[in-house]
């Protein structure tokens, strides 16, 4: 299984990449990207099976690169992992195509919880 | 141009707009902060709330928040404390000579992920900005400023929701 990380700060894409070791998804592939439009090209070079991102992005934001995704015709499983979990930036999510937002700051269980099912 | 004329007019109290100080209290900013610590610093990474003096050198990283309330939530130390502070978000992935690029990234990460919650518990509908980092910010008014001042592993850090400068010099009564 392989997992992008869409952040454009380095640091949380590694601490996003360490809570999804602690949450015991330890043995998949990450591919970073550093904003949603590296984001949008690596999904179709590299085909993950599961995409994590942020969603204030410089270039093209994690709503925007969903939204791209979507219209091209990829369904592939898309979670937010964003320092702002408000019910309308939810609701927004939802409606755009993502099957969860999962607010900063974030825990191993709040991953377990979100990610279970979706990665099994 | 010229500046507009005084019309005699003065603003309701109810026009202005709401501050900081009336929306967010001290315990919740703290709570915030104390929230990113412990999940992005570490599971024993405590914020203690003794105010001390911060040192002469500083950095700064903050986000914007504009909505009903505008402004910015921004985060002082040290430069030590900031090298620190980077060191303890990358973990294991640390390199032996931290560049100036990863304090950057790690102070404002930190201030996006603290003006992510403040945004939050403000009322709405804002948007908040791409992380900043710099030289301190001045903040517009004391009155419409929450600030709290904490140490981590014993040195001096601030978090401060303000109101940006302009918003002193708009309220200005001509003379």
């Amino acid at each position: 299984m392989k997992i992008l990380v869409a952040d454009d700060s380095r640091v949380m894409r590694q601490i996003v990449i360490r809570t999804l070791r602690q949450a015991g998804y330890d043995d998949h592939e990450v591919v970073e990207a550093e904003d949603g439009r590296d984001g949008y090209d690596k999904v179709r070079s590299e085909n993950p099976d599961l995409v994590l991102s942020d969603w204030n992005m410089p270039n093209m934001t994690g709503l925007e690169f969903l939204q791209a995704l979507r219209s091209s015709g990829s369904a592939v499983p898309f979670g937010f992992v964003t320092s702002e979990g408000s019910a309308e930036m939810r609701e927004k999510a939802a409606d755009a195509g993502a099957l969860f937002l999962i607010a900063k700051p974030f825990t191993e269980e709040s991953f377990r919880e979100n990610l279970e099912g979706v990665l099994s | 141009m010229t500046a507009p004329r005084d019309t005699g007019l003065r603003r309701r109290a109810s026009d202005r707009p709401p501050a900081v100080v009336d929306l967010l209290d001290g315990d919740t900013l703290l709570q915030i902060a104390e929230q990113a610590w412990l999940a992005l610093v570490g599971e024993d990474e405590v914020l203690v709330p003794l105010p001390a003096p911060l040192p002469a050198d500083t950095s700064s990283s903050w986000v914007e928040i504009v909505g009903p309330w505008t402004g910015a939530v921004v985060l002082t130390c040290g430069r030590d404390t900031a090298a620190e502070l980077t060191r303890a978000l990358l973990g294991e992935h640390a390199p032996a000579v931290l560049e100036a690029e990863d304090v950057d990234d790690a102070l404002g990460e930190l201030a996006n992920v603290v003006g992510g919650n403040v945004k939050a518990v403000l009322p709405g509908p804002s948007v908040l900005g791409l992380p900043e980092v710099g030289a301190t910010p001045p903040a517009g008014s004391r009155a419409d400023t929450r600030r709290v001042a904490v140490l981590w592993r014993g040195q001096p850090l601030t978090v401060s929701v303000q109101s940006p400068l302009h918003t002193e010099r708009e309220n200005e009564v001509p003379l």
